[in-house]
């Protein structure tokens, strides 16, 4: 069974004119232990789909979804009092920026403290003494001179090793990473991402990694979700998206990759941009900038479909069996 | 081979630093005697991770900070040497791109008259013949011209980009220092902004100082590489020797690094410990060796130089015959 389940999830952001439907009928789920992707372009709606999950979406921002569950509790009927006990316990996050998700007033002990006293309680002395085995398995040397230790006098990758510390602290079922790799250099992030590997599979914790790069998610991920403008375009087993994306979208991103052009002159690319709230085709919405579009991905906008595990949304999938590539 | 455009021999720039009340400055070597040239119509891609002195590198070549060591010569004119109008000459001859666009245009001001200021301070040209040429700028980056009285708010990220590459072009410079002008995009925009700059490069011969962090984007733009490690160059060759036979072990712990699409592209990762020293209290001898698998006593008290390993290939590092 699945752990978390998500149906249908609809984010909007009420304006004077035209709302802007951030998310637009996502629907997912995560099993235990499993390590999902997301990837997508700015504007693709995947970090305002993680922070709906965690609740974090303030006025005037608008959640809906048919179904919305994790190990079978109801996130949506929950009451608050009750979901704010399970974020942070059940579910955690860690965020792009780790410099500016701690607060730079208290030192690293005190913060980490802090979230084991409001999720566990017990005495200081016993909860430091947890913080500093916490810092051992985020891998930061010298831990115990680092628990006292400001943000400001730490590096970006050691901030982002506190975040995952503070964030596996009480032994989450689903971590949420959203970018949690953007901030840092190639040998650090290549650090950041074997460690939350290593927590993933030892804990035996969900994985749902949100990034804009392909190639973290084709080194991590084994499911991948590819979103576009709100929208799940597309959703496959890591080694088939990468090497037969069904999605028009998919494989317009993949070919704009550099390491795909080597020895070109000119990148592949795909012209115009992402829609906005006010310019969202009546249609698909990438039948403006595909290369396949037919007259009736101008009308109506398709469904997602295919088998369960590998669905496109999309009226002539791509290197499927039934369909010639770009036949109608 | 082509024309050289800039040539830089030792280039240092050590900032004095205050480490706190009544204690002595420390002495942060942010560059430290780094040599290269540029040529007419080619791509240098400088490498390195945060700290590593490629910023401090685009600021000196752009002679926005003097050097405090070395020489710099820009069209066989040496810089430190030049006088004020010599400098106001070069300047216009060496222009930057900077990584976020929207920072640097000046959000009251009209994409058009951002275009014509660098015309309306260094040429006598009048304004019909000014705003002619930044409306022909516009579309040579693929922009339209109603966006000439537009503002840069009302731009996406990849126009904003373009409008600061037209802007750097606009006194058809002989050098553009680029500064991560992609790493802000979305991958199809980076596709975009990349073939726009490749484009530009065929039709004018600028030479590009390219300096990035994504190995990915150098493998495709770059003609030649200068991977660097704590203000020093480690590793200096053409693309090709780079990629395919890369002889420093910080290249080839960055190349590993990267993560790759291609699952038989993905080599047995090696993932490089520690973090990058302070340039601040540099370690003794080669400033690579807490993170070097391959360090030896002799890599802990001896920095390494850079050596020509033929091919036009320059590696600093004892053990390099040894590791192949």
């Amino acid at each position: 069974m699945a752990l978390l389940v998500v149906e249908d999830l609809k984010v909007e952001f009420a304006s004077r004119n035209a709302p802007l439907r951030a998310v637009d009928g996502v629907s997912l789920s995560v099993s235990a232990g499993e390590v999902v992707g997301i990837v997508g372009e700015s504007g693709s709606g995947k970090s305002v789909t993680a922070l709906a999950l965690m609740g974090l979406i303030e006025e005037p921002g608008q959640v809906s979804a048919a179904r919305m569950s994790l190990d079978g509790r109801d996130l949506l009927t929950m009451r608050p009092r009750q979901r704010r006990q399970l974020l942070g316990r059940d579910i955690a996050m860690i965020f792009q920026d780790p410099v500016s998700s701690l607060n730079p007033c208290f030192t690293v002990a005190y913060q980490l403290i802090e979230t084991l006293r409001i999720h566990e309680g017990g005495r200081t002395s016993a909860l430091r003494a947890r913080a500093l085995q916490l810092l051992r398995d985020v891998e930061i040397p010298d831990p115990q001179r680092r628990l006292d230790a400001y943000p400001h006098q730490l590096s970006g990758g050691m901030c982002q090793r506190v975040m995952v510390a503070m964030a596996i602290a009480c032994r989450p079922r689903l971590l949420i990473a959203d970018e949690p790799t953007t901030a840092l250099d190639v040998t650090i992030q290549a650090q950041m991402l074997a460690l939350l590997l290593k927590l993933q599979r030892e804990r035996g914790m969900a994985l749902m990694l949100i990034t804009h790069d392909l190639g973290v998610v084709a080194e991590v991920a084994q499911r991948v979700l590819v979103m576009y403008a709100g929208q799940v375009v597309e959703t496959a087993g890591v080694d088939e998206l990468f090497e037969r994306p069904r999605h028009p979208y998919t494989e317009a991103l993949l070919s704009a990759l550099p390491e795909h052009n080597i020895g070109r002159r000119r990148l592949h690319s795909m012209s115009g941009v992402v829609p906005g709230a006010y310019d969202r085709p009546a249609g698909c919405l990438l039948a403006p900038r595909c290369g396949y579009v037919q007259p009736r991905c101008h009308t109506r906008p398709p469904a997602l479909s295919g088998a369960v595990g590998a669905q496109a949304r999309c009226y002539y999938p791509l290197n499927t069996p039934d369909a010639a590539p770009g036949a109608p | 081979m082509s024309e050289v455009v800039l040539q830089a021999r030792d280039l240092a720039k050590h900032y004095a630093v205050s480490s706190g009340f009544l204690r002595p400055k420390g002495l942060a070597r942010a560059l430290d005697g780094v040599s290269l040239s540029l040529h007419q119509g080619r791509t240098l891609a400088v490498v390195g991770e945060s700290g590593c002195g490629k910023s401090t590198l685009a600021r000196q070549l752009t002679m926005i900070e003097t050097p405090t060591g070395g020489s710099l010569r820009i069209d066989g004119i040496e810089v430190g040497q030049a006088d004020a109008a010599q400098r106001k000459l070069l300047r216009q001859r060496v222009q930057m791109v900077f990584q976020n666009p929207y920072a640097s245009l000046n959000p009251r001001q009209q994409i058009g008259r951002a275009l014509e200021e660098p015309l309306a301070i260094n040429t006598g040209l009048d304004a019909r013949e000014r705003a002619q040429r930044a409306r022909s700028m516009l579309a040579r980056v693929g922009l339209r011209d109603e966006h000439y009285a537009r503002y840069p708010h009302m731009f996406s990220g990849g126009q904003r980009q373009r409008v600061a590459i037209a802007r750097a072009l606009m006194l058809q410079p002989r050098l553009l220092v680029l500064d991560e002008p992609v790493s802000a995009l979305d991958v199809s925009i980076q596709a975009q902004v990349l073939n726009l700059l490749m484009d530009l490069q065929d039709e004018t011969r600028v030479a590009y100082a390219f300096i990035s962090h994504n190995l990915a984007v150098v493998e495709l733009i770059a003609d030649d590489v200068l991977v660097m490690y704590l203000g020093k160059v480690v590793e200096r060759a053409p693309k090709r020797a780079v990629f395919a036979t890369p002889r420093h072990p910080y290249t080839r712990a960055l190349l590993a690094s990267t993560p790759r699409i291609d699952a038989r592209a993905r080599q047995a990762r090696q993932v490089l410990s520690g973090e990058l020293p302070s340039p601040l209290a540099p370690p003794p001898g080669c400033a690579f060796h807490q993170r070097c698998p391959h360090a030896i006593d002799r890599c802990r008290v001896d920095a390494p130089v850079l050596r020509d390993l033929g091919g036009a290939q320059w590696v600093a590092c004892h053990r390099v015959d040894e590791l192949g």
